[in-house]
């Protein structure tokens, strides 16, 4: 399959390595600073976390070269091999002991390995495989039809019909959840983009956007009642919601009686009902789900979000600290090693080397800094949606988009969380958070898309 | 498949408008909304306010009469506490079971972290046994702090107290924080700014359990702490201290002043306290015990206690009377007793011999010229003209006008005037009604230290200062209105013939305060004794007269002007004069000759039994 365009140096994206190297030397000069203690001030010190940090990427860029020097074709020969391998890992963890109530590691004395990081790379291969071979025109279109925001058993057919896709996606969120780690679990739900643009999903996102709303007012209104006006009856926010909906489906009904065509309107009847159906299941699956299966920190961290506990000191310390230390930032920051909250010998910030990495950046950067970081991942993620977008292969595109979707979903949670948007979910921003299993994956992932996008203009079938 | 390629533009419009709203919050975060600078100015900074020590108090000869001690407060950081023996703990630091537990709630609750108060000033000799002990009870440390010490013992009234500032203070001057203490009476009340200095403040970083761990933005934001001002008052400790020895045992009290200055040089009420009971721990069971005393040792007698004057008060009608030329010095009246009661005297021939005898119809009668002048016709339109010029007269000596005394509350004696005789009569009245003033009986009052400023006035032969504690501020900074002589209505020629009168009153034979004479020193002095009556059970009873006497001495350029009054205790000469006469020798001489003079004092007891006060 050897081209005269296959040569790798003229056909890597230099532009997302150089983003990529960028991403990793602010992060590791920003774990510095996080870490940064006095006595020791070695920056290649192996008993800090910035010395551990920089050996990691030694290693993710021995792991990249390796990869660089592969096969395209071996790559996606052994995408199932490497899915195989990880769920393998995934399986094996469980029977680890628990560190902090979860089996997520596999611990090599010091050093610790954490395999759903590396099962994210696994499963975008495989998933990108499963696609490639099974991608037809036909397949998609029928799925497609059947796929609207009314037909949430449109699911059920969707799974009938791309067994594969459910096995490749399910198996992974079910051995995280036995860990259980609910923040892979949320990150594996990032393909839910890929099948979108695979057109698998209809029009999941804007029945994404309805469920979030409705899942949003539900847990807002959930333990409060309301008096009905006329009636004066004491109802339950629940029931109010329902009444809602009931009225929101009536107005359907009358427009579509008014403005569609008789023959149309049947099909379109039906769909309101269905709608209204689903939405009300939906409503008692969030209100019992937040009760019963969320385990109470969970709940917690949820009611913070939504604002509806404000304990600054007591249960909101970890976000009101995080908070505090990038609002305190101003415009320009308070320079460099000069954090007063997210720092390591202040400690006011909690896992400030980690999951709130972002703190010590925004605190000591400012608005400038955060602007800057912002958009350096918009300009990566864009960069990977471009480079997706331009393969012939069907393999490489799909595998670009889980890449794309896999950072999308960390840069949203991580800094959604620090910020208040988001709950606070544990997971690693790219680059940026210490640790040594994240480094490693984000780089494997990053250097097979070079490899892949390098070879894109050889004609693969 | 067009409308599915199409998704790659959502999926890019997902992965702009994420990151734009995420700046946009940023924008708001740290650049907009101040909340989060202050919430993290409130998490990770702290400040230790340094106190400054309080100014030094001195007397008129530098010796120290208010100064600092340090006294310890054992807090606690309930976090830190590990297996604390409370039984012992208690009986080391001096607390029961009961407090120990209260104080142990209250802090837990206030904070886990942060320091509480378990037992407070403990003074500097207790915590000497204390401190070898306290490192067994970790958690626990003590913090010094600066309490006043009264090392003289005396001049309670004057030098006042303190005690912690409440909510009324602090809303009042927004300087206080909760648990300062704050000057609350006398020099420590009315110098509280000079004396406190001023706090200074240390920021510091905190890290997440509240310990230090640098200083923030390298001190750029600290201030030091000003000391407070050293003041010397006017006031001579050995006096002070020597007329309080005087005044043991007695209702009353002593002004002496300056007359050259209107430095008061000693002021005495009794019975008195040592100031040091109202400092530290007890200060508040101590309080409450003054405070119900039925001597009533918490008032300051000399200067918030008005008495009618009795004879002194005649000098200001001869005065007066020559100075408005109804009479001259040699001027006589009849001893005419149908007038108005006296003892049997030869009849006064002129001015000084009628101050001399304190003829009773002498000043009713000159009195009367003063305000019955026949400037009308009607005799009750007459008194009223008469009445108003009598008062100015008075007032111009200082009686019943703001003497501007460093003192917080002054109490003003009572110049009636032709209104208050108005608002108080419902008849018409004329002299003859009003005729007891012109003997400082009825209607007029006067404070012990308007005594002694008139003492001073007759001494400087017509003018005075406002009597005043203050004598150096550290800084200098003494209100100017203190170095300004203020003149009487009274030309300084008429002085001479009331000086000449006082003079007798001590040194000749049948002058009323014989007792008052040394050889050394020309006493001049006018006694004074103040008919008084009380209401029991709505009947009129009258007491034992007030004994009052006032001087200056020496004659010629008098170095002290004195009062003294002690209540309930007989004829003036018989117990003011002398111990007028003992604080003018103390001070002059620095020391007492007629010793036997001295102890009948020291061992008399009069302080009255509420049987034997009244008259029989």
């Amino acid at each position: 399959m050897r081209t005269q365009d296959n040569k790798l140096f003229s056909n890597i994206d230099w532009a997302l390595l150089a983003t990529y190297v960028i991403l990793v030397i602010f992060g590791i000069s920003n774990v510095y600073s996080a870490v940064y203690n006095p006595d020791k001030p070695g920056l290649f010190n192996l008993d800090t976390e910035h010395g551990k940090q920089i050996m990691w990427f030694g290693v993710s860029l021995f792991l990249g070269v390796i990869v660089l020097f592969l096969e395209s074709s071996f790559i996606r020969k052994y995408a199932y091999w490497a899915y195989g391998a990880t769920m393998l890992l995934l399986i094996g963890v469980l029977f680890t002991s628990p560190i902090n109530g979860a089996r997520s590691w596999f611990g090599f004395g010091s050093v610790g390995i954490q395999p759903s990081e590396f099962a994210k790379i696994g499963v975008a291969l495989a998933l990108a495989r499963y696609i490639d071979i099974n991608s037809s025109a036909k397949t998609r279109k029928r799925v497609t039809k059947n796929l609207g925001l009314a037909s949430l058993w449109g699911l059920v057919p969707f799974i009938q019909k791309n067994k594969g896709i459910a096995l490749i996606l399910g198996l992974p969120c079910a051995l995280v959840l036995l860990q259980p780690d609910a923040g892979t679990f949320i990150v594996f739900t990032s393909f839910i983009l890929v099948l979108y643009r695979e057109g698998y999903a209809g029009n999941i996102l804007l029945f994404i956007l309805v469920a979030v709303i409705i899942a949003v007012i539900t847990l807002l209104v959930s333990d409060s009642s309301f008096l009905f006006p006329i009636f004066k009856i004491k109802l339950s926010g629940n029931t109010g919601i329902i009444l809602a909906l009931i009225v929101i489906a009536g107005i359907l009904a009358l427009l579509v009686k008014s403005f569609i065509l008789k023959r149309n309107r049947k099909s379109l009847y039906r769909s309101i009902i269905g709608s209204f159906i689903v939405a009300v299941i939906f409503v008692n699956f969030v209100e019992l789900g937040y009760s019963t299966i969320l385990q109470p920190h969970q709940k917690v961290r949820i009611d913070l979000l939504l604002g509806k506990i404000d304990d600054p000191d007591g249960k909101g310390y970890n976000i009101n600290r995080a908070k505090a230390a990038i609002g305190s930032g101003g415009f320009m920051g308070k320079g460099y090693k000069s954090a007063t909250l997210a720092n390591a010998s202040q400690k006011h910030v909690p896992m400030q080397s980690t999951d709130f990495i972002f703190c010590t950046w925004s605190e000591e950067r400012g608005f400038v800094g955060s602007l800057f970081l912002v958009l350096l991942y918009t300009f990566l993620l864009l960069k990977i949606v471009v480079i997706a977008e331009r393969q012939r292969s069907i393999f490489t595109r799909v595998y670009g988009y889980c890449v794309g979707a896999i950072f999308f979903y960390h840069f949203l949670i991580n800094v959604g969380m620090a910020i208040g948007l988001a709950p606070v979910i544990g997971i690693p921003l790219p680059f940026f958070s210490y640790g040594g299993s994240a480094m490693m994956s984000f780089s494997v992932l990053i250097f097979i898309l070079l490899k892949l996008d390098s070879e894109r203009k050889i004609v693969l079938k | 498949m067009k409308n599915i390629d199409n998704r790659k533009y959502v999926i890019a419009l997902l992965f702009v408008l994420i990151p734009i709203t995420f700046i946009v919050r940023l924008f708001y975060m740290q650049v907009v909304d101040d909340k989060w600078k202050e919430r993290a100015a409130q998490i990770s900074e702290n400040k230790i306010l340094t106190y400054p020590s309080r100014g030094i108090v001195y007397d008129r000869n530098q010796t120290k009469i208010i100064g600092n001690e340090i006294y310890y407060d054992i807090k606690v950081v309930p976090r830190q506490t590990k297996n604390t023996d409370s039984v012992a703990f208690c009986k080391l630091v001096g607390i029961s079971m009961e407090e120990y537990t209260a104080r142990m709630i209250k802090a837990r609750k206030y904070s886990m972290r942060k320091p509480s108060e378990i037992v407070r000033q403990i003074p500097p000799d207790e915590f000497s046994l204390i401190a070898p002990e306290l490192y067994k009870y970790p958690g626990f440390f003590e913090v010094a702090r600066t309490l006043r010490v009264y090392p003289k013992q005396i001049a309670a009234h004057v030098l006042g107290y303190m005690n912690e500032v409440n909510k009324g203070d602090i809303s009042k001057d927004n300087y206080y924080k909760s648990g300062d203490y704050i000057g609350r009476m006398g020099i420590e009340k009315m110098y509280e700014k000079q004396l406190r200095g001023q706090r200074g403040v240390k920021y510091y970083l905190q890290d997440a359990i509240g310990i230090a761990t640098g200083e923030y933005e390298n001190g750029k934001y600290d201030t030091l702490a000003k000391q407070g001002k050293n003041i010397s008052l006017s006031i001579d400790w050995e006096l002070q201290a020597y007329g309080e020895k005087l005044m043991q045992n007695k209702l009353g009290s002593i002004v002496a002043i300056e007359p050259s200055t209107g430095e008061i040089l000693a002021m005495v009420s009794a019975p008195s306290y040592d100031p040091n009971l109202l400092v530290g721990r007890h200060l508040g069971e101590n309080y409450t015990a003054l405070y119900k005393d039925t001597l009533l040792p918490l008032i300051n007698r000399s200067i918030n206690t008005a008495y009618m004057p009795g004879s002194i008060f005649k000098t200001v009608m001869a005065l007066a009377g020559m100075q408005e030329g109804v009479i001259t010095e040699n001027s006589s009246f009849a001893c005419n007793k149908s007038l108005i009661g006296c003892h049997n005297h030869p009849t006064a021939q002129n001015v000084s011999d009628a101050v001399k005898m304190s003829c009773n119809p002498y000043f009713v009668s000159l009195t009367r010229r003063i305000v019955q002048q026949g400037k009308s016709n009607n005799i009750f339109k007459d008194a009223a003209i008469g009445m108003d010029i009598w008062a100015k007269y008075v007032r111009s000596f200082g009686i019943g006008t703001n003497l501007h005394t460093d003192f917080p509350t002054e109490t003003r004696g009572n110049v009636p005037d032709t209104k208050y005789y108005n608002e108080h009569l419902n008849f018409n009245w004329a002299f003859s009604t009003v005729q007891s003033i012109a003997i400082g009986q009825g209607e007029v009052t006067i404070t012990p230290l308007e005594m002694a400023n008139l003492a001073a006035i007759i001494a400087n032969r017509g003018y005075y200062y406002y009597p005043h504690f203050i004598k150096d501020i550290e800084g200098g900074d003494v209100p100017d209105i203190y170095s300004q002589p203020n003149y009487t209505m009274v030309d300084s020629a008429y002085f001479e013939p009331v000086i000449d009168g006082m003079w007798r009153v001590v040194h000749e034979a049948g002058g009323t305060a014989r007792r008052a004479r040394m050889d050394s020193i020309a006493v001049c002095g006018k006694t004074g004794t103040v008919e008084n009556f009380k209401n029991i059970n709505g009947k009129r009873y009258q007491l034992t007269d007030h004994s009052n006497f006032m001087a200056f001495a020496p004659r010629e350029n008098p170095q002290i002007a004195i009062s003294v009054f002690i209540e309930n205790s007989g004829f003036g000469g018989t117990w003011s004069a002398p111990v007028a006469s003992l604080m003018i020798e103390k001070y002059i001489n620095r020391t007492i000759q007629d010793t036997v003079k001295e102890n009948r004092i020291l061992n008399a007891n009069l302080i009255p039994d509420e049987d034997d006060i009244i008259r029989k």
